[in-house]
Order: structure tokens, then sequence, then C-alpha cells
């Protein structure tokens, strides 16, 4: 079941309906259900996959726990970490394992491939799933929290149907928090609004905007012997668009129902294109994955024995100053290759969502004294610099969506290769082949101004601070506003929405990872 | 060890870590509140300042520190 359907809706609709009329007692019990029945929507192996992720999840918790022997927690930890990673990896590596088996059919002689396991049988979008069970164990492990003994209250952090596929990720303390305080939420239609009007804004990004872009992304990117020159970056900038609005999107619609629920889930984006640096750019972009890889991939790697050690040695060789960047620098560089890794088992994410970043931020680190010294000198406060920053950090990130969108490193060099390349002409005729016509450019310029306008209101300079509510400002403005928008946004996306017959709903980019 | 004993360390190490002497802390300092602290420095300043006091931070402790307050209170409680 995608997010953006009727069916999801009608689900929500009847969870919500369920979950208020019947005794408070029983809210959560309906959001189990609710969320096995989601997973079960899935597909029978997701339902499995989780209710047996759940139970390692919840024994590995309690193993890992204070009141058992150092050397139990240690055991517990480490193999249901183990399990869990090797889980994400087979789920990573599904694509290539298909491919795989597939080849070996071939050569051992099957006309066809007729091994099909690993079209059906490993979930998809479930790499959010494992990494949040996985830092429920870590932290009653590293006593952050006390090991939950109700089974079902780990069953309902672990499978919690709007984040179940696409995050955003949590702490079991705060998710726990949010549902002691949903059992004593009160109806109210003010809670309700606020939520449909995100989902509307989610399914506007998604359908309108996002669906409609990947027209010319998909034509330029899958022929690029063709679509040439300027067409190359034309294309990138177009994913950026799709990708944002694909991913903000989808999350837009998860914290919009959980919202109706009254379970408040972190915020995953933060206008993530105003930003000024690379670093900047990953605390405004899937921010609960950042936050994740810090708190349990790269600080306990930067603590570890011998990352000290290196500090020591490399601090007697290059100077303090120096040697004590050299530990951070191969922190940064697993922690790079791991949000590489995650986003897909190939080279070409490897490169393109990890390495490339990784390189830029140490860039960034290496010349940040100097940088220091020449802004004053440049009127670096002045709003044309800003305006650089901000394109600047924007063009780093188009270089590694190339390598994201393309199928391989290998299609992404020629797609680089293709700028220099002469093939169709620049023209009206050539770019709107692909069904992307003066109507639909017109309305996919229309969504993306409406969003730069969103973005810009909610933008606020320190990318530790929430961004402000659009929400909240709409509804000072008064109720009528406030439904006017989330009528204009219903329509604009039952005319507008990229959807119908032949239109795959369920193909959310980040639903896949 | 007494709390002010502690802070005249902490101040120490603070100066050391961020490269300046005008650093001073208290119960209410937070990372914003000094130039240079992020998640990345973060970690140098909680690998120093187990040193100074010979104590061994858990990893709750590294993550969950909501201010130097806390911190001064975690260090009091290794040590004793």
């Amino acid at each position: 079941m995608s997010l953006v359907s009727s069916l999801f809706l009608v689900f929500v609709a009847a969870v919500l309906l369920l979950y208020y009329v019947l005794p408070k007692n029983l809210r959560l019990w309906v959001v189990i259900a609710a969320s096995l029945a989601f997973a079960g929507f899935l597909g029978f192996y997701t339902l499995l996959f989780v209710l047996v992720s759940a139970v390692l999840c919840y024994v590995g918790g309690l193993l890992s726990g204070p009141s058992k022997s150092n050397a139990l927690r240690n055991a517990a930890t480490i193999i249901t970490v183990v399990i869990n990673i090797a889980l994400l990896c087979c789920i990573k590596y599904y694509n290539v394992l298909g491919l795989a088996a597939e080849r070996l059919n071939l050569l051992f002689g099957a006309s066809e491939n007729t091994n099909t396991f690993f079209l059906y049988a490993v979930p998809v979008g479930m790499s959010f799933y494992v990494l949040q069970t996985t830092g429920y164990i870590l932290d009653c492990r590293w006593e952050k929290i006390v090991p939950e003994k109700n089974f079902f209250k780990v069953l309902l952090f672990s499978t919690y149907f709007p984040q179940l596929m696409s995050g955003p990720m949590n702490t079991y303390a705060n998710l726990s928090a949010e549902f002691e305080k949903a059992k004593e939420v009160k109806f109210s239609f003010e809670r309700i609004s606020n939520g449909a009007v995100r989902v509307a804004w989610g399914f506007f990004k998604k359908l309108v905007i996002a669906d409609r872009a990947a027209m010319t992304v998909n034509q330029i990117f899958g022929d690029h012997q063709t679509f040439t020159g300027w067409y190359v970056p034309l294309g990138v900038v177009f994913f950026a668009i799709q990708l944002y609005c694909d991913f903000s999107g989808c999350m837009e619609v998860v914290i919009g129902v959980s919202h109706m629920l009254g379970i408040e889930l972190p915020e995953n984006f933060n206008c993530p294109f105003f930003s000024k640096t690379v670093k900047e750019y990953w605390r405004r972009w899937h921010i609960t994955l950042g936050g994740w890889l810090r708190d349990y991939l790269m600080y306990p790697i930067l603590k570890s024995e011998p990352l000290i050690k290196t500090g020591d040695w490399a601090k007697a060789k290059f100077g303090k100053k120096n040697g004590k960047k050299v530990p951070t620098y191969i922190a940064l560089l697993i922690l790079w290759f791991a949000v590489g890794y995650w986003h897909g088992g190939l080279w070409n994410y490897v490169i393109g969502s990890g390495i490339l970043h990784f390189i830029y931020i140490v860039l960034g680190m290496i010349f940040e004294p100097l940088s220091k010294k020449i802004r004053p000198k440049i009127g670096a406060d002045k709003l044309y610099f800003r305006i650089f920053q901000s394109v600047r950090t924007f063009i780093l990130m188009l270089t590694g969506f190339v390598f994201f969108r393309s199928a391989s490193v290998m299609d992404a060099v020629d797609m680089y290769a293709a700028i220099f390349r002469r093939g169709a002409a620049l023209n009206w005729a050539n770019f709107s082949s692909s069904g992307m016509n003066l109507p639909n450019l017109i309305v996919l310029i229309a969504g993306v101004l409406i969003l730069a306008a969103v973005d810009a209101y909610k933008y606020v300079p320190s990318e530790d601070d929430r961004p402000k509510s659009m929400i909240a400002f709409l509804r000072g403005k008064g109720i009528v506003i406030l439904w006017a928008a989330f009528m204009f946004l219903t329509v604009a996306t039952l005319v507008f929405g990229m959807y119908g017959l032949g239109y795959d709903s369920g193909s959310f980019i980040y639903a896949r990872i | 060890m007494t709390r002010e004993e502690i802070y005249d360390k902490l101040n120490e190490v603070f100066q050391d870590v961020f490269d300046d002497e005008d650093i001073t802390v208290n119960d209410s300092t937070v990372a914003s509140d000094v130039d240079g602290w992020d998640s990345l420095e973060h970690i140098n300043l909680i690998v120093a300042v187990e040193r100074c006091f010979g104590i061994k931070f858990t990893m709750g402790e590294t993550t969950g520190l909501k201010n130097v307050g806390e911190m001064v209170d975690r260090i009091i409680a290794h040590l004793s």
C-alpha cells in the first residue's frame, strides 16, 4: 500500500475512527493492529519480517539491559546487532543477489530465470526499520533506556505504521513518550485539520511536482546518447526537484497522519536547498538518518581505543591542531561509506551519496581557516555572497545526484561525458518529447514556486532550530485560510496530479531504500 | 573533588580543546555557546575530559548530555 493512494487514505480514516471512538485504553492496540495490517498489505514476507525482527529487538534489548552479566550483555548486543546488520545487507543487496541468481541460473542452462525468491521474499523499504530497531538494542546496552518488558510496546515502537517504510527514524525514548501522551489526547478538529493539510501538501509535492519532474528526468537519464550537452544539467536539476519533493512529500504524509493520532514525529527536512555548506545541507536533509549515524556509528568509532591511539600518534606527528583531525577524517570516511551504502548496495550510491560528500566536507574543513580569513575581505555578510554559497552547495549536491540517479558508476561517468557530446538540439520539440508539454511545464514551475515560497517562509538560519510552521501561520490568518489552502492543494492534486491508468503510485524513491 | 575544583580543571580542558584561553564554562553552558563545539569536536572534548579526570563516559552519557552542568554531575558520579 503506497502512502499516496486512495487506499491509504481510507485506511487512515478507518484507523482514526476506531482510535477516537473506542475507549482510550484501547488506542494503542488499535495502532498495533493497524501497523500489523499495514505490514500485511505490504506482503506476507514483510509482515513475517517485522514480526521476527520485533521479537529479536525485544529479546536483544532485554538481554542487553543492565541487570545481566557483562559477558551476556555484550554477546546479546553483538549477536542481535550483527543479525540486524546482516538483514540490512540482504535488503540492500537483494537486487545484486537477484541479478547474481539470475546469471547463475542462466549459466547452468536454464532458459530463463527461475529463481524468483529475491523478487518476492525480500521486503522492500525496511532499511529504516532495521536501523531503528538496532538503535533500540544499542540504547539498552548503553543504558540510555531501561529495556522494555512489555513485548507489545516494543512491537508498537518497531512497527508503527506511518513511519514503517520511510522513517523518520526515531528513538525508543522519544516514540514511547509520544505513545504515552497519545493515550490522553482528545479528538479535536484543529488536530485533524492541521494533519490533513500536511497530508494534502505531501500529496501535492509527490503527485504534482515530483512525478511531473520525473518525466523529463526519465527521458534524459534514460537516453544520454541523444540528450547531451545542456540537457544533462537540466535533467539533474529536475532530478533534484523530483527527489526532494518525493521524499519530503512522503514525510509530510507520514508526519501529518501521525499528528492526527496525537503522536508527534521529528522533522526530517529543514529547507536543505538553502544550505550554505555541504555540512549544513546534511543537517537539513534526511535529518534523522544523520542523527542516527552520528550517535550509533560515528561516536562509537571516534571513542574506540584504536581511533584514540591514532589521534595521539597523529598529534605527535602533525602537531596538535592538524593531528586531532586525523581520527575525525577516518570516522567521517567510514560514516559516509555507510551513508552511501545505506542508500543502495551499489557503487553509484556509495560514491554519489557517500564518498563524494565525504570529500566535499573534508575539503570544507581543511579550507575553513583560510575561508575565515578571506570572508571579511570579500563582504561575506552581503546577500550576494549568501546566494553564491547556496548555489555552490546546490551544484555540489547535483554532482552527487548524477551518480544517485544513474544505473551504475559507468552510466554516471557516461552521463558526465554526455555534457561534452553532440546530440539532440536543445529546442522545445526535443525537450517536450517526454510529455513535458507547455501545460505540464507551467504546472511544474508553479508548483516549484509555491514550494520555494513555503520553504522561504519556513527557513530559519540555524540548522539546529526547528523550521517555522506554515500551518501555524495559515491558522493564524484564520481557519478559512487554512481550509482554503487544503481545498487548493486537494483540487490541484486531483486536477494536476500524475496518477491514473498506468501510474505506479507505489514508487516513492526512498521507500525502495 | 569539589564542584569548583572540577570546574577549574574543566575550564582548562575546554580552553585546550577549543584553542581559546578566554573560555569559561558553567552549569548552563551548551554547545551553541562555545565557538567550534559541533558534533565532531564533541568527541574530542569528551575524550579530553575522560583523560583529565581518569573516567570513562558511557555512550549514553556521551550522546545525552544536555549542558556542562550535567557533564559535571556525571564526572562527580564517576569519581565517587
